[in-house]
């Protein structure tokens, strides 16, 4: 202890010594040491020492690094002019250690320059030797390359502010001279000139540092043991005639072998596989050319490929490096007969017992099958029957299509038994032979528990069986219209189906059980399968029935090339203005009541078909609620018919109750004629005696067709009328129209009684009762279209006119409800008018008779004119019109 | 102890020690033999290295040849090569002992050096400046440098305390000045004869020779397993 302090002091006067000679004359704390190197991640020690000065001592010292002040627990007093510091160097940065004065007087701010002193820390890390050195020397055409690439593995850190940096040295013996290359990377190019080939090279880097330099191993080797040649040229693939298992390869080598001596390695594989054989090294070590590849499959494409290396030596056996793969060569391998028997298979036709016959090549074809050589064996009738054939292999260019052998009928057989040999051009390979029986084994038991799922691109299958009889098992999957099978051994419960199966297809896949009895095939168990599900194509078009509340959807299942997976469910969007609504329905629904609509109102629906890949939409449908519910429309009609059966009940009602009272709006008492004072009428009788509104007996009668018999009757017995003699006296003055001789005019008698569209027929119907007591009561009429059948009977009689006789306006008010009362009164005045009345009125009829069919009554204003005017005052209107007439009893 | 006893005790000692000489023999020759192995064997790599060379020299300078008598112009025939042109080396390798043959070849190789050298001056002024034939002229004096080293420094591993002897009849004679055609066909007659040279290094006698005398090892089955 006492030593390292004395070593200190005496380290500490000797700098001291040396920094007062240089720093003399500027300032008085000085660093030591000056210029420092320091690695990352050490301790760093510094000194400030002051010089000749008194002003400050240790104690006022302080040390900052950069910006920092660093702190006094890292300070160690050497005496009272020096202080160190100790710091750890992490950062990679350089940087600036100072040392401070902290004490203030005039002298030091009047010198403050000279008590401050920094050092500039340079910080770096130790160098590392360099690993795994290794050079490559290119062939260059005929040559090798006159530049040799060397590179390594750098070893250790470096910073940015001090960067490592390589020498490369290259030792070339053979002119006793070493090249040397400098470069921050880790590899390095150099031109050796001529290649050196047999002669030794060594390579060796030194890696520098600010911290120093270290040396990597040395790599020495023989020149043409860093060579890396071209890959062997003009490969050739030679097929020889009966040697259907072996191929001769040839090839130039990339360089004269008086430059390197070069070996071997063939890899070659059958074309489409990515799984490449090599032979063994052993064997190319110095190959004699052609090299002859064993133990290939006959008639089989191969592809070879050759690559180079430098021969090493016994002190050097790896020498040199491997060229790249020559470019492929294919060759096919011979024919040889067939050494597997074909595969035989056969489609069922479920509808009826044809069998279809279908055979693979064998697995080993060795050759191009050219034919099947078939016989058949079954049992017809109790006899069994032999047949042979032989089928030509026409498949084009697909080999491994199967061949439609043979179409059989099962039919009146109990079993057929094939058996099938390939051909090929070389021979013909073992039999095959399957049995099939019309009625297949149920003594067996059958497979069970099939399991099929997808993974990596494969469909598994799975099954269970318990049966010791089993000679293999047949895979058999049908999808997309095609059908393909393979063939497992009877251990095997678990495979991948190998043939080439298409996303989104549903396969039925079936396991079948080949009995060892006479190759037997048993029960199969079956199951769907997808490889890929993906969303349906399309999704279901949906029809509608749509009702007030509610509508019944109905679709079409999707088709299965459609559907691209397992329909899991089907999704109804329904929407109207406001708001889309869904029902999720299972996969096996193809109709569904959708119910809370809203009536009269426009839904969008659509279908949403869903597998577990996803959704697709089918075809929006629109359609319009209905306006009202059925149960709507017969309440409405059932309200509406108990509303008017109400109000027919009431009329009914006030008609029975009211019945004076109607029938005395409607049908007023019309006097009997026969009662009548006028009956007693005489032309003598004074016409001026009696004031018009006395004398104005008038009745109507309004007859519709249906009383024609009414109105022939009248014809008929009008001779029996009783007012014949009187209209033929009055014959002068009485216009003979239904209309009243009291009506103010005619026409208003008519317009009164033909309210609604049949006035033709009311108005030919209609008899009119007139009193004509004066000629003058035609006056004013206007001309009317009478009926063709009317017939106007003039009353007479003798009683007195009713009381609405008397009042006009009380007539022409109700006027118009006598005229549509379904009247009868021509078959009541037919019963009850007086025959001797007709008689009566058959004498008139001369004088008075209906108007022509085709004649429009028109009184003409020379009728009107002939008419006596005193006569006009005899009478008064009858403004009642064509009033009912009562019943003459009345 | 009586004189018969004292015997049998130096008899055993005298058994014991012929034991350990016998020993001590054995150690000695393993020893030497496994030094005489390890250099046999270095010998072996230099003698294989040297004939592999001798061999690429030997193509190259066959190639080269070939491509001389297609530069020299239509008239310029193979035949010509055949003329004897007087100062050019004895392709025949001297000496009965593998010393004084190794030796000759050496002093032969640096003789047909400066030949060679004489050869590329005058085709570089018959020559394009970048001819092909320049070039591998160049290259197979390159070569043919290196393979006077290497056979420097394989007579002088075998043969250290042998300097190697200078050349008989003092510095090679060049030829004196020349025409064109003489001068092709001096070339021609150089390569050629060179060429002769390099074979008769290679030939299988002379390297089973060196093999077997040299380096003391058996005689290779195959020339061939000596390149």
């Amino acid at each position: 202890m006492v030593c390292e302090r004395a070593l200190q002091l005496f380290g500490l006067a000797c700098v001291a010594s040396v920094l007062q000679a240089g720093y003399e004359n500027n300032n008085h704390v000085v660093i030591a040491p000056q210029d420092p190197v320091i690695e990352i991640g050490t301790n760093f020690t510094a000194t400030c020492v002051i010089i000749d000065t008194a002003e400050v001592t240790a104690d006022d010292l302080y040390w900052k690094l950069s910006q920092t002040v660093i702190p006094k627990e890292l300070y160690t007093k050497i005496n009272s002019s020096a202080l160190n510091v100790t710091v750890l160097i992490t950062n990679e940065k350089p940087e600036w250690l100072f040392c401070h004065s902290k004490k203030s007087s005039h002298y030091i701010s009047m010198n403050n320059g000279r008590f401050i002193h920094g050092i500039w820390l340079k910080k770096s890390y130790r160098p590392e030797s360099p690993k795994n050195l290794s050079c490559e020397a290119l062939q260059e055409g005929k040559l090798i390359s006159t530049t040799i690439s060397c590179k390594w593995e750098a070893v250790g850190r470096h910073t940015e502010d001090a960067p490592r940096t390589y020498t490369a040295f290259l030792k070339m013996y053979i002119k006793d001279e070493t090249l040397n290359v400098s470069t921050p990377k880790n590899s390095v190019q150099v031109n050796v000139g001529l290649y050196p080939n047999y002669f030794p090279l060594e390579f060796w880097v030194q890696s520098h540092t600010l911290l120093g330099t270290l040396e990597s191993e040395h790599l020495i080797k023989e020149a043409n043991c860093f060579v890396k040649t071209n890959p062997p040229l003009d490969v050739r693939a030679i097929s020889e005639a009966g040697f259907p298992t072996s191929l001769l390869v040839n090839w130039t080598n990339p360089i004269d072998e008086s430059y390197v001596k070069l070996k071997y390695k063939i890899r070659f594989c059958p074309i489409g596989s990515q799984i490449w054989s090599y032979v063994p090294p052993e064997d190319t070590i110095n190959p004699t050319k052609p090299f002859r590849l064993q133990v290939l499959q006959p008639y089989t494409v191969y592809v070879i490929q050759v690559a180079a290396k430098p021969v090493g030596t016994k002190d050097e056996p790896d020498c040199g490096y491997w060229s790249n793969w020559s470019s492929n060569k294919t060759a096919r391998t011979p024919e040889d007969r067939p050494s597997s028997p074909p595969d035989l298979w056969k489609t069922v036709d479920s509808n009826s017992h044809d069998v279809q016959l279908l055979c693979k090549d064998p697995e080993f074809a060795n050759g191009n099958i050219t034919a099947f050589n078939m016989r058949m064996k079954y049992s017809k009738n109790g006899n069994l029957e032999q047949e042979r054939i032989s089928v030509n292999a026409d498949r084009g260019s697909n080999q491994k299509m199967a061949s439609l052998l043979k179409k059989i009928s099962l039919e009146g057989k109990e079993f057929v038994n094939v058996c099938v040999s390939a051909v090929n051009s070389a021979g013909k390979s073992p039999e095959t032979c399957l049995a099939i029986k019309r009625n297949p084994n149920d003594r067996e038991p059958t497979v069970k528990e099939i399991n099929i799922w997808p993974r990596n691109g494969q469909l598994f299958v799975e099954w269970k069986h318990n049966s010791t009889c089993v000679f293999e098992y047949v895979i058999e999957w049908v999808g997309n219209g095609e059908m393909d099978w393979q063939r497992e051994n009877k251990t095997t419960r678990q495979t991948a189906i190998k043939g080439a199966l298409e996303r989104f297809v549903c396969y039925k896949v079936s396991v079948y059980p080949i009995y060892r009895k006479d190759k037997g095939i048993g029960k199969p168990a079956s199951k769907e399968a997808f490889l890929e599900q993906g969303a349906p194509l399309n999704g279901p078009s949906v029809k509608s029935e749509s009702e007030y509340d509610h509508v019944i959807l109905t679709w079409d299942e999707t088709p299965q090339h459609l559907r691209r997976g397992f329909i899991t469910n089907y999704t109804i969007f329904y929407e109207n203005e406001e708001v889309i609504k869904s029902v999720t329905v299972p996969a096996n629904t193809t109709s569904y009541k959708l119910e809370s609509l809203m009536g009269n109102t426009h839904y969008d629906v659509w279908i949403q078909a869903s597998t577990i890949a996803g959704s697709t939409n089918g075809s929006r449908h629109s359609f319009v609620t209905q306006k009202y519910a059925p149960r709507m429309v017969v309440g409405i009609v059932v309200g509406v018919s108990f509303g008017f059966l109400f109000l027919v009940l009431l009329a009914f009602l006030f008609c029975i109750y009211k019945k004076d009272v109607i029938k005395e709006n409607l049908w007023p008492q019309i006097p009997n004629p026969s009662e009548s004072t006028i009956g007693n009428w005489s032309p003598d009788y004074p016409l001026k005696a009696e004031t018009p509104k006395e004398n104005c007996v008038s009745g109507v009668y309004v007859l519709d067709e249906g009383m024609c018999e009414v109105k022939h009757g009248f014809e008929e017995d009008k001779t029996s009328l009783s007012l014949k003699k009187d209209k033929y006296l009055s014959e002068e003055h009485s216009s003979g129209i239904g209309g009243s001789s009291c009506m103010s005019s005619p026409r208003q008698s008519v317009s009164d009684s033909d309210e609604g569209a049949d006035m033709a027929d009311t108005t030919a119907s209609t008899v009119q009762y007139s009193s004509v007591v004066a000629s003058s009561g035609y006056k004013g009429q206007t001309p009317i279209e009478q009926p063709q059948h009317s017939i106007f009977s003039r009353s007479e009689s003798t009683q007195p006119l009713l009381d609405s006789e008397e009042n006009p306006d009380m007539l022409v008010q109700e006027g118009g409800r006598a005229f549509h009362s379904p009247f009868t009164r021509s078959a009541e005045n037919q019963e009850t008018a007086d025959p001797g009345s007709f008689k009566q009125m058959e004498v008139d009829q001369q004088d008075f008779c209906p108007i022509d069919e085709d004649t429009e009554w028109t009184p003409s204003d020379s009728q009107s004119a002939n008419v006596e005017p005193g006569s006009v005052s005899s009478y008064r209107p009858q403004l009642g019109g064509y009033r009912p007439q009562n019943t003459p009893t009345e | 102890m009586n004189g018969h006893v004292k015997k049998m005790h130096f008899q055993q000692f005298l058994e014991t020690a012929a034991k350990l000489l016998y020993f001590l023999l054995l150690l000695a020759v393993d020893s030497k033999r496994s030094v005489a192995a390890s250099r046999n064997h270095q010998c072996g790599k230099d003698l294989q290295m040297t004939l592999s060379l001798t061999k690429l020299v030997r193509k190259e300078t066959a190639a080269l040849t070939k491509e001389y008598i297609a530069s020299q112009g239509e008239g310029f025939q193979q035949g010509f090569c055949k003329a004897s042109v007087s100062g050019i080396p004895d392709p025949n390798i001297s000496g009965l002992e593998p010393s004084e043959r190794i030796a000759s070849i050496y002093t032969q190789l640096q003789a047909f050096l400066s030949h060679l050298k004489h050869v590329q001056e005058q085709q570089g002024n018959l020559q394009p400046l970048k001819s092909p034939l320049l070039v591998d002229l160049s290259n197979v004096m390159e070569r043919s440098k290196m393979l006077a080293l290497r056979v420097k420094a394989f007579y002088s591993r075998l043969f250290p305390n042998l300097p190697l002897p200078e050349p008989a009849g003092g510095p090679t004679t060049l030829p004196p000045p020349q025409t064109i055609f003489q001068q092709k066909v001096y070339g021609c007659v150089v390569l050629t004869t060179y060429k002769k040279f390099l074979m008769n290094i290679s030939i299988c006698r002379e390297r089973t020779t060196l093999k077997s005398k040299v380096c003391g090892t058996r005689r290779p089955k195959k020339c061939d397993d000596l390149l």
